[in-house]
């Protein structure tokens, strides 16, 4: 794989990668200055702390007892076994003739009196940075004191080499680390890119490959889900439209016909009427029809939240189960309540009563004739719930899953009134108020549970 | 004859509105626009004004209606909408609207709605009995009575009676039935207001002479002790 060119402008791998590479090579900068400043600069400090003190004790003696004391002194100094193979010292007459001390000659010009220099000096053939101090006694003769360097600056380049080799190292390691961190990022997000573009070139079953527990992992779950989400609602969006073209065919046909039939024989008012009305009749199906399209469509939308307020569901449910009573009565059911309120929901009275006026109506269509129909609401501990269940064949196994679909009808209820939205609609509404749907086979019967989360 | 304004901007929704309450009995002035339909609604000579949600222009249905109760004119207005949700009909109700429809609608629901809407005045007022032909329904202590036989009636039923007896004479749907009487607004799949009316019969009706509650074909039921002749007209 070729080194991907690095835009600064359209990665944010790539910023990333350089902040962090930049912050490390300035950490590294500190900590090396730190470092160097407390090592070598603390040598330095004591050196001259060290050339001063000398050259002024050498002085006193001068001062105090002439000199021959400070030839005596200069010797002591030279001879006392602490660093004396570094320690130069010496003392010039007005001309600069060396009368005492190691320094072996003079020749460049002497710093100000008082002032701590660099020099180089000849010593031992070879020409060796020194630190030191002149200072100019009354008699015209000057005492030079120094320190030779050549320790300090083994020392130093020790130091020094140490800190740019690991200065080289850690910038590399922040560059490589950029670079691996840059490639890692690609790869996932590379992931995600490819599904993505496949998905937008029409294979909507396209997946993110989830493995792990990170942050690419939760977003491509979460990708996922919604992905999941979109191919089930485009799924039914194509059912739909296969089923709406096809369940408007007939009525739509026989409108047509019933129309025309009507001109043919418009020389009989009473046919006429007859026919005007049952097209009309036909055409209010297929109203009614749209109306639940659209209520699908808008509970699904979640456009009804505004009008939600705080109900009693155990008072629904019963005025429900009221309401149905007699109609149940008349196919031979009969209506069981169980509930007691207030069983507190929070929605909209006239979709619950709707969702729930139509799994009754479900219950009743299917439930044989002789037996009930037990419509319960109850707090329960998963939340609010209200059930209903007949005694009837319940739904095959294999199409439990599938009756909530839109326009979903289990071949044996084919012969049953209804356009197969009823259960599509309940579920919209359940939906709409976070509410799950869930059918079961009692066995026998269908039960159906509106579920409310807490 | 009761006046009734209509603002409505779909020509053919508005012809076919005017020829329905015309048909009915109704005074009938239409307007197209909301500018001026708003002129013509804050005239205060209607008896009952039926409104279209989304008009074009500048002054909308609700508008107009916001603007009529600020001036606190209580004529009774229905919102006829192509917007049919829970949400539009709170918005509209709590607009101030008395009645609200969506489109499509069927003529012999609305002519029901609007009649309601017209008499709205007849029977609100505070009354303790109601009585049609022999039939009384004394409102203090819950009692139905006919030819002097008391009727045992459950809860629902004497409201269901109630609501028919108040709009005596008068075609209710059953849609109104269920918002008035179950306080429910839905669209019930079976016929269950038919069967809750067809058991209201057989208490008040079966044993006595004439009946009173009839069916009118394809929009409701009426409540009467003549028969609902002139009502055959307004079958859809």
């Amino acid at each position: 794989m070729p080194i991907p060119t690095v835009s600064l402008k359209g990665s944010i791998a790539a910023r990333l990668a350089v902040g962090y590479g930049l912050l490390l090579a300035g950490a590294v900068a500190a900590v090396s200055l730190l470092f160097y400043l407390g090592t070598v600069g603390v040598f330095e400090r004591a050196i001259d702390n060290q050339v001063s003190a000398i050259a002024n004790r050498l002085a006193q003696a001068w001062r105090k007892d002439g000199a021959d004391a400070l030839r005596r002194e200069i010797d002591m100094q030279l001879h006392d076994s602490i660093d004396s193979d570094v320690e130069i010292v010496g003392l010039l007459d007005e001309r600069g003739r060396i009368l005492a001390g190691n320094l072996p000659a003079w020749r460049a010009r002497l710093p100000a009196s008082g002032e701590l220099a660099f020099a180089t000096i000849e010593r031992d053939g070879a020409p060796v940075s020194v630190r030191l101090v002149a200072l100019r006694l009354d008699d015209g003769t000057r005492l030079l004191v120094g320190r030779d360097l050549r320790e300090l600056d083994a020392i130093r380049s020790v130091i020094e080499r140490a800190l740019l080799g690991g200065a080289a190292v850690s910038v590399l390691l922040a560059f490589a680390g950029a670079l691996v961190f840059r490639r890692s990022l690609e790869a996932r997000l590379g992931r995600i890119r490819r599904t993505a573009a496949r998905i937008a070139a029409g294979d909507l079953s396209s997946r993110i490959e989830v493995a792990g527990d990170d942050e690419f992992a939760r977003l491509g779950a979460d990708i996922n889900r919604m992905l999941d989400r979109i191919e089930s609602l485009m799924e039914g969006v194509r059912h739909v439209s296969n089923s709406i073209a096809h369940d408007l065919r007939t009525p739509l046909g026989r409108v047509r016909n019933r129309l025309d039939r009507a001109l043919q024989a418009s020389a009989d008012p009473q046919a006429l009427v007859g026919d005007a009305r049952l097209a009309i009749e036909d055409i209010d199906g297929l109203i009614s029809l749209f109306d639940k399209l659209l209520q699908i469509a808008a509970a699904e939308a979640g456009m009804r939240t505004r009008s939600f307020e705080a109900l009693d569901l155990a008072e629904i449910a019963r005025d429900m189960t009221e309401l149905y009573e007699a109609a149940a009565e008349e196919q031979g059911v009969t209506l069981r309540f169980s509930g007691e309120g207030p069983i507190p929901v929070r929605g909209d009275r006239h979709l619950l009563a709707s969702a729930l006026a139509s799994l009754i109506d479900n219950a009743i269509k299917y439930a044989r004739a002789g037996l009930h129909v037990d419509i319960e609401a109850r707090s329960s501990e998963r939340g609010a719930l209200v059930r209903v269940r007949d005694y009837g064949p319940g739904v095959p196994d294999a199409d439990l899953e599938r009756v909530t679909e839109r326009f979903y009808r289990v071949d044996q209820s084919r012969h049953l009134p209804g356009n197969g939205l009823g259960l599509s609609i309940v579920t919209a509404i359940a939906q709409l108020h976070g509410a799950q749907l869930a059918l079961r086979n009692a066995r026998p019967g269908l039960e159906v549970s509106i579920v409310f989360a807490e | 004859m009761p006046n009734c304004l209509v603002i409505e901007d779909d020509t053919e929704t508005r012809e076919y509105l005017c020829n329905g309450l015309r048909a009915a009995g109704y005074e009938v002035t239409a307007c197209a626009d909301g500018a001026e339909g708003n002129r013509r609604a804050q005239e205060g000579r209607w008896d009952v004004i039926v409104l279209d949600r989304m008009l074009p222009g500048q002054v909308d249905g609700v508008a107009i209606l916001e603007q009529l109760r600020a001036r606190a004119d209580t004529t009774p207005v229905l919102i006829l909408s192509a917007l049919n949700s829970v949400d539009e009909r709170v918005h509209g109700l709590r607009a101030g609207s008395d009645d609200y429809l969506s489109k499509p609608f069927v003529m012999s629901e609305l002519l029901a709605r609007v009649e309601n809407l017209a008499r709205r005045a007849a029977w609100s007022r505070e009354v303790n009995q109601l009585q049609v032909a022999d039939l009384q329904l004394d409102l203090r202590n819950q009692r139905v009575s006919r030819q002097g036989t008391t009727i045992n009636l459950q809860p629902r039923e004497f409201r269901l009676l109630e609501y028919l007896m108040r709009h005596e004479g008068q075609i209710v749907t059953r849609a109104m039935l269920l918002e008035s009487v179950w306080e429910y607004h839905f669209d019930p799949q079976t016929n269950v207001i038919d069967v809750q009316i067809s058991r209201l019969r057989g208490k008040v009706d079966k044993d006595f002479d004439p009946p009173l509650i009839h069916t009118v074909r394809g929009a409701g039921y009426v409540l009467s002790s003549t028969p609902v002749l002139g009502h055959a007209n307004t079958d859809r």
